[in-house]
């Protein structure tokens, strides 16, 4: 009986994207079987157009209809990103100029991308938990796709163990919300039942439920203490897949935190508010300290991945309705452009400079001006300077916590928070403008030649730097913040 | 009939037996077999459950097929674990956590 209500939740014709994403996928690895004449690089180009096209007919009206499209745009930006870095992967891969065993990292993107697609539309934890694990399946494959790489191994392996603990403990946590709730759905009855029925103790083994699906929920954020694989991962695994992970996966993360917070938006169950404000704490501590003494690229972005999931879960302390589902889709927009133009640059430089350290950005001010500048506004808007959209969504997350104040009743715990997220921002500016720093002030050790720009990176990098300015400075002119 | 309880204490025990050996184990086949297990302690849970909230001895499904989900993704994740574990071992000719220092601050 409640089998079927499961079922009838869901209609085929909804996950029509879904099924053309691992359509896609499928076909393009049954080319590389069947067409090994063709080139590889041009799966990348299919893949990407692919998800584009995806993207177009997805209703994004529906209930975390942004998340679905700030993952299929992720995922084709990845894409292309992969297709610029193809000197690297080819030459990680086969050790020389061959293309043979590419074409698996332009279509492992698309399936998990169908999985954060159809994780956004789930009702229940059976189709959470599945979905969820299609994504992180195709990431563990992803993050050791260097497999002659120590460090992409490495990153493999440890992503692989974390992550297999947090399903481990995602798993134990559903079979505890079905036990105490008698129902996979996620809603606010089911939840109500619980806190307000006949058996009081109920709720206490529904809390544990609560505290293992969050915690895997915060393994894909990179909320502490689930972030631990985060730095590590991120500057081991491939460029591109760095930025998947750091893009598509966090955002998956965030639509399944939405959800399993969305019931309890009415209810106001004051300890789990009071765990998110102290996890929140410790996250922007971690990432915004952590970050501070980095010297590489990727492992800084790692780390300012952490402290921006420390914004994010900001709005979720204050309430977790509709509103702090369209701000924390806000931000991760932000998030994207700013982040994929600097995993942009990075790949770039490391192709024709042959490393990811900070250094390696040096004197880029002299040499490529214009690239210089569309760096310098990506990460000007991570650290949140005014007049980019990284500006607004920060406002808009201290705008969170003080309206938080009005709800609570112990705002004690607020001010913590509130002070510990003034150091954070602060931080911000010091370590993301160290790479900025870099670019304009060091002085080069040898002649550096200027860096020639692909296409595809040109293009992205201005569209992600046009829409941050764009999106930064029209509230302004409009007058409504 | 066995009570619903003494399943859950059996599942909470291997759960807690397998993410002590995660946390505590150095060789990553064992941390692997320990993550396995974690997965079958809430296979456990799921099935008792199951049963438990069924009425006249007809259990409800819902938990059972998440359980067989949970089967194929343990079954994924083994396949997927054991090539990176053979990958790392012709790379570093060891499958110690202690020999993974790479990545590190």
């Amino acid at each position: 009986m409640e089998t079927s209500i499961i079922s009838a939740t869901y209609t085929w014709a909804q996950f029509i994207p879904e099924f053309t994403l691992v359509g896609l996928a499928s076909l393009i690895l049954l080319a590389d079987c069947f067409l090994p004449k063709l080139p590889k690089s041009c799966y990348a180009l299919l893949a990407a157009v692919g998800a584009v096209a995806t993207a177009f007919f997805m209703d994004s009206e529906v209930s975390l209809g942004q998340f679905r499209m700030l993952a299929v745009i992720a995922t084709a930006l990845t894409v292309l990103l992969a297709y610029d870095y193809r000197q690297v992967i080819c030459a990680s891969i086969s050790g020389d100029d061959s293309e043979e065993g590419s074409t698996e990292l332009y279509a492992l993107p698309l399936i998990a991308c169908a999985g954060i697609c159809a994780l956004t539309q789930a009702k229940d934890i059976i189709m959470l938990f599945v979905s969820l694990e299609v994504v992180t399946l195709s990431s563990y494959v992803l993050a050791g796709y260097f497999r002659r790489n120590q460090g992409s191994i490495e990153a493999g392996v440890k992503y692989l163990i974390l992550g297999a603990m947090s399903t481990g403990l995602l798993v134990f946590g559903s079979a505890w919300y079905y036990g105490m709730t008698g129902s996979f759905m996620l809603n606010a009855d089911v939840v109500t039942n619980v806190f307000f029925g006949t058996e009081p103790a109920l709720s206490v083994g529904f809390m544990m439920a609560m505290a293992l699906l969050l915690a895997g929920a915060f393994f894909k954020t990179g909320t502490a203490p689930m972030h631990i694989w985060i730095p590590d991962v991120y500057q081991g695994a491939p460029t591109p897949v760095s930025a998947f992970l750091a893009v598509a996966s966090k955002t998956a993360g965030f639509a399944v935190l939405c959800m399993l917070l969305f019931p309890f938006a009415e209810l106001q169950v004051t300890p789990i508010m009071q765990c998110l404000v102290i996890l929140t704490a410790i996250t922007l501590l971690i990432g915004n300290l952590g970050a501070i003494g980095q010297t590489n690229a990727k492992r800084l972005l790692g780390y300012s991945s952490i402290a921006q999931a420390g914004f994010i879960m900001v709005f979720l302390i204050n309430s977790t309705g509709e509103v702090a589902q369209t701000q924390v889709a806000n931000y991760l927009t932000a998030y994207l452009l700013s982040t994929m133009a600097a995993f942009y640059a990075i790949a770039m430089v490391r192709t024709q400079r042959g490393s990811e350290e900070l250094s390696a950005f040096r004197a880029l001010g002299k040499t490529n001006p214009v690239i210089a500048f569309l760096i310098t506004v990506a990460f000007a808007s991570l650290a949140g300077v005014p007049l980019t959209y990284g500006f607004i969504v920060k406002f808009d997350s201290f705008c969170a916590l003080v309206n938080a104040y009005s709800v609570w009743s112990s705002s004690c715990w607020l001010t913590t928070l509130l002070v510990i997220m003034v150091i954070g921002a602060t931080a911000g500016f010091y370590y993301y403008f160290k790479v900025i720093r870099e670019m304009y002030w060091e002085k080069p050790q040898a002649e550096l030649k200027p860096l020639n720009v692909p296409m595809v990176t040109a293009g992205v990098m201005a569209g992600c730097v046009i829409l941050l300015i764009a999106l930064g400075t029209w509230p302004l002119l409009t007058g409504n913040m | 009939m066995t009570p619903l309880a003494h399943y859950l204490i059996l599942s909470g025990i291997l759960f807690s037996i397998g993410l002590a050996g995660v946390l505590i184990r150095k060789n990553i086949i064992v941390v692997f077999m320990c993550l396995e297990m974690m997965l079958s302690a809430a296979n456990i849970s799921l099935v008792a459950f199951s049963r438990a909230q069924g009425t006249e001895g007809v259990p409800v499904y819902d938990p059972q097929v998440l359980s067989l989900f949970v089967v194929a993704v343990a079954a994924a994740e083994v396949a997927i674990g054991l090539a990176l574990i053979v990958a790392m071992f012709r790379a570093r000719k060891s499958v110690e956590s202690t020999a993974i220092t790479t990545l590190k601050d």
